[in-house]
C-alpha cells in the first residue's frame, strides 16, 4: 500500500537534499523538483481508486485521534495533491530551460519547498499542522517572488510578505482561540465539538481564520498584494503562484467553513464578496496594458467565480467550483507558460509589444489563446462545462440573491472574454509580421505546454472524465459528519 | 478589579502587544519599524498562546514525584506550538530584514510611502 506520508516527506527531503547533491553534480538542482513531483503524481494517482472508496486516515506517531498529527487523504485532499504534483512537474520542467539567471539552486530548493508546504495544506487533519504548511508555503513564495532581485519583485515581495505575516498572525490567533475552547486541534474533533460551543463564542475564531487565510486566497479587500506579486515574479512562479497558492488559500477557507465551523449562515455574505472580488478583478484586468498585471487580476476574477460557486453551497455548487478551480489551475498555467517565453523574446511586457507574434511563435500562440479561450468559456474547452455547471447550480437554488449574483458573474465573464480577444487579436492580426530575433520557445517549455492543452481539449468535450471525482469532492466537504466518523473513528 | 487583573494580566498583555503590532504595522512609513511592529505583534500572539495553557503556579507535565497530580499542570501543547511559532516568526523577519536591505540598494530610502512603482 502507498502511503499519503510520502507525498509529503520525498519532496521536502528532496528539498533540503539539493545542496548535497549539487556539490557532486552542478545540474542535480534542476532535475531534482521533476522527480520529486513525478513521484508524487504517480503516488496520487496510485491512492486514487483506494481513498474514492474510503478515505486513508494517517496517525503520525502511532496515537490515535486526537491524539496525534493526522493526516486525511480524502477524495479532496488527493485530488488537490495530483492537481498540485500535475501542474508543479509540468513547471518544473518548464523551469529546466526558462531559469538561468541568479541563484538557480536556491530557485529549485524554494520552488519544491513551496509545492510541498501546499501538498501538506490539503492533506493535514491538524489545524495546526495547517497553519506551519502554510507558512512553508507562504516563505518560499515570499522568497521566489524577490527572485530575480529587480525593483518590482523586491517591492512586491515586501508587500506580500507584510500582508502575509498579519494574516498568519490573524489564523494564528483564531487557532489559539478556538485551542482554548476546545482544547484540541484535531479539525475533525473541533467541528464534533463545536455544536455545543455557542455561536457568539464561535464568531470570534471564525473570523480571524478566515481573514488570516483570505489573504492567501486573495479573496477581496485582502488581495492587494496579488497583482503586484504575481506580475514581478518569474513566469514559471506566476503560474505556480496563480494556479496553486492562491486555490490551495481558497481550500484552507473553505475548509474552515464547512468541515470546522459548518457554518451555511455566513455563506451569501462570503458570495457577496465572492461577486465583489469577481467584478473588481475582471475590471482591473480590463485596464492593463501590461500582460502580467492582466493575467494577475484575471486570477483574482478567477478566485471570485470559484468562491462564489463554492459558496453557493448546495452539491452542485460545489463541484462545479471545484470543476471551474481545476479548469483555472490548468489555463492560467498554461496562460503564464505562454506568456513567459512570448515576454522572454519580445523583451517586454506591454500586449502591444507582442503584436504579431502569432507569425513567429506559433505554438506558444496558439497555447495561449487555447488558455485564453478555455478561462473565459468557450466550448470545446475544459472552461465551458465548468462554467456552465456554476450557472446550473445557481439556477437550481431558486434563491433571488444567487440569481442576480450570477448574472453579475456573467457581466464579469463577458468583460473577461473582452480582455482576452483583445490579446489573441494582437497576437495574430496585427503588427507587421518582422521580428528577425523572434524564435519559437525551446522544445523543453513546449513540451509542458502541450500537456496542458491535453486534458484542457479532453475534459472539455468529455467533462465526465473528471465529474465523478469531484462529486466525491464535493460530498467530503458538504458532509461533515462524514469526515468526523472517518477521522475520529 | 485587582483579581480581574491578576487572572486576566497574561491575556491583557497578549492583546495589548498584538494591538500595538498592528498600529505600528498600519501607521508607521519605515519598513524597519513596520518589521519590528511584525515582531511585537508575533511575540504578543506568542505570549497569547502561551497562557491558553498556563496555570498560576502550575509544574511541568511530567509524572517524575509521586506528589504530584495532573489538576496543577501546565498544558504542554500550547508551549510546543509557540516553539513552532517563534521559529517561523524567525524566519519571517529573517527574510523581512534581507528584503528590507535589497529594498534600500535599489530605491535608496526604505520609507514605503515613497516607493510606489507598483500600484492598481
Amino acid at each position: 500500500m502507498v502511503d499519503p506520508v510520502l507525498l509529503i516527506a520525498v519532496p521536502l527531503g528532496l528539498a533540503f537534499a539539493i545542496p548535497l547533491f549539487a556539490l557532486f553534480w552542478k545540474d542535480a538542482a534542476k532535475y531534482i523538483p521533476p522527480a520529486a513531483l513525478g513521484f508524487n503524481l504517480v503516488v496520487s494517482l496510485l491512492l486514487f481508486p483506494k481513498i474514492l472508496e474510503k478515505p486513508v486516515i494517517v496517525f503520525i506517531g502511532g496515537w490515535q485521534p486526537p491524539f496525534c498529527i493526522n493526516l486525511v487523504a480524502g477524495p479532496v485532499g488527493v485530488l488537490f495533491s495530483t492537481i498540485i504534483a500535475l501542474v508543479g512537474l509540468l513547471v518544473s520542467i518548464y523551469a529546466l530551460d526558462y531559469i538561468k539567471e541568479g541563484a538557480t539552486e536556491r530557485y529549485h530548493i524554494l520552488y519544491l519547498l513551496l509545492l510541498t508546504g501546499a501538498t501538506g495544506v490539503v492533506l493535514t487533519g491538524d489545524i495546526f499542522n495547517l497553519f506551519v504548511f502554510f507558512e512553508v508555503l507562504c516563505i518560499s513564495s515570499y522568497a521566489l517572488v524577490a527572485h530575480l532581485r529587480d525593483k518590482a519583485g523586491i517591492e512586491s515581495a515586501v508587500k506580500y510578505l507584510i500582508q502575509g505575516a498579519v494574516g498568519s498572525s490573524l489564523l494564528l490567533i483564531g487557532i489559539g482561540l478556538l485551542y482554548g475552547q476546545f482544547g484540541t486541534l484535531n479539525m475533525a474533533d473541533i467541528a464534533e465539538k463545536i455544536t455545543s460551543a455557542s455561536p457568539i463564542s464561535l464568531f470570534v475564531p471564525m473570523v480571524l481564520l478566515i481573514t488570516g487565510l483570505g489573504v492567501e486566497a486573495a479573496i477581496f479587500p485582502l488581495n492587494a498584494w496579488l497583482p503586484d506579486a504575481h506580475s514581478s515574479a518569474p513566469s514559471s512562479i506566476s503560474a505556480i503562484l496563480s494556479g496553486i497558492a492562491i486555490e490551495v488559500g481558497l481550500y484552507a477557507v473553505v475548509r474552515v467553513i464547512f468541515t470546522i465551523f459548518g457554518a451555511s449562515s455566513i455563506l451569501l455574505f462570503l458570495a457577496l464578496l465572492a461577486i465583489l472580488t469577481l467584478l473588481v478583478g475582471e475590471m482591473c484586468a480590463f485596464s492593463q496594458n501590461n500582460i502580467k498585471r492582466m493575467l494577475a487580476y484575471s486570477s483574482i476574477g478567477q478566485i471570485g467565480l470559484i468562491l462564489f460557486a463554492l459558496a453557493i453551497g448546495t452539491s452542485y455548487g460545489v463541484t462545479g467550483g471545484l470543476f471551474q478551480l481545476l479548469s483555472h489551475t490548468l489555463a492560467k498555467v498554461l496562460l503564464f507558460l505562454a506568456a513567459g517565453y512570448m515576454i522572454h523574446r519580445a523583451g517586454s511586457m506591454d500586449i502591444s509589444a507582442l503584436e504579431g507574434i502569432g507569425a513567429k511563435m506559433p505554438f506558444t500562440s496558439l497555447a495561449f489563446a487555447v488558455g485564453a479561450f478555455s478561462l473565459v468559456g468557450l466550448p470545446p474547452f475544459i472552461g465551458f462545462p465548468s462554467k456552465f455547471l456554476i450557472v446550473r447550480a445557481a439556477l437550481a437554488t431558486k434563491e433571488t440573491v444567487l440569481i442576480v449574483l450570477i448574472g453579475l458573474a456573467l457581466v464579469g465573464t463577458v468583460i473577461e472574454g473582452a480582455y482576452f480577444f483583445r490579446v489573441v487579436q494582437a497576437l495574430y492580426f496585427k503588427g507587421e509580421k518582422q521580428n528577425p530575433g523572434r524564435k519559437e520557445a525551446p522544445i523543453v517549455a513546449l513540451l509542458p505546454m502541450f500537456i496542458l492543452v491535453l486534458p484542457i481539449v479532453v475534459v472539455g468535450i468529455y467533462p465526465k472524465l473528471v465529474t465523478g471525482v469531484l462529486n466525491s469532492a464535493a460530498t467530503e466537504f458538504l458532509n461533515r459528519l462524514e469526515y468526523i466518523r472517518n477521522v475520529l473513528g | 478589579m485587582m483579581s480581574f487583573l491578576a487572572d486576566y494580566i497574561y491575556y491583557i498583555g497578549a492583546f495589548g502587544l498584538i494591538l500595538i503590532g498592528l498600529y505600528i504595522i498600519l501607521v508607521k512609513h519605515n519598513l524597519i519599524k513596520v518589521i519590528v511592529g511584525l515582531g511585537i505583534l508575533d511575540t504578543g500572539v506568542n505570549l497569547f498562546l502561551i497562557s491558553v495553557g498556563y496555570i498560576t503556579k502550575g509544574t511541568a507535565p511530567i509524572f517524575s514525584k509521586p506528589g504530584i497530580d495532573s489538576e496543577h499542570m501546565i498544558d504542554p501543547v500550547p508551549q510546543a506550538l509557540v516553539l513552532t511559532a517563534i521559529v517561523i516568526g524567525v524566519a519571517v523577519l529573517a527574510l523581512a530584514l534581507s528584503l528590507a536591505i535589497r529594498l534600500y540598494q535599489h530605491y535608496g530610502t526604505l520609507n514605503l510611502r515613497k516607493i510606489r512603482e507598483q500600484r492598481w
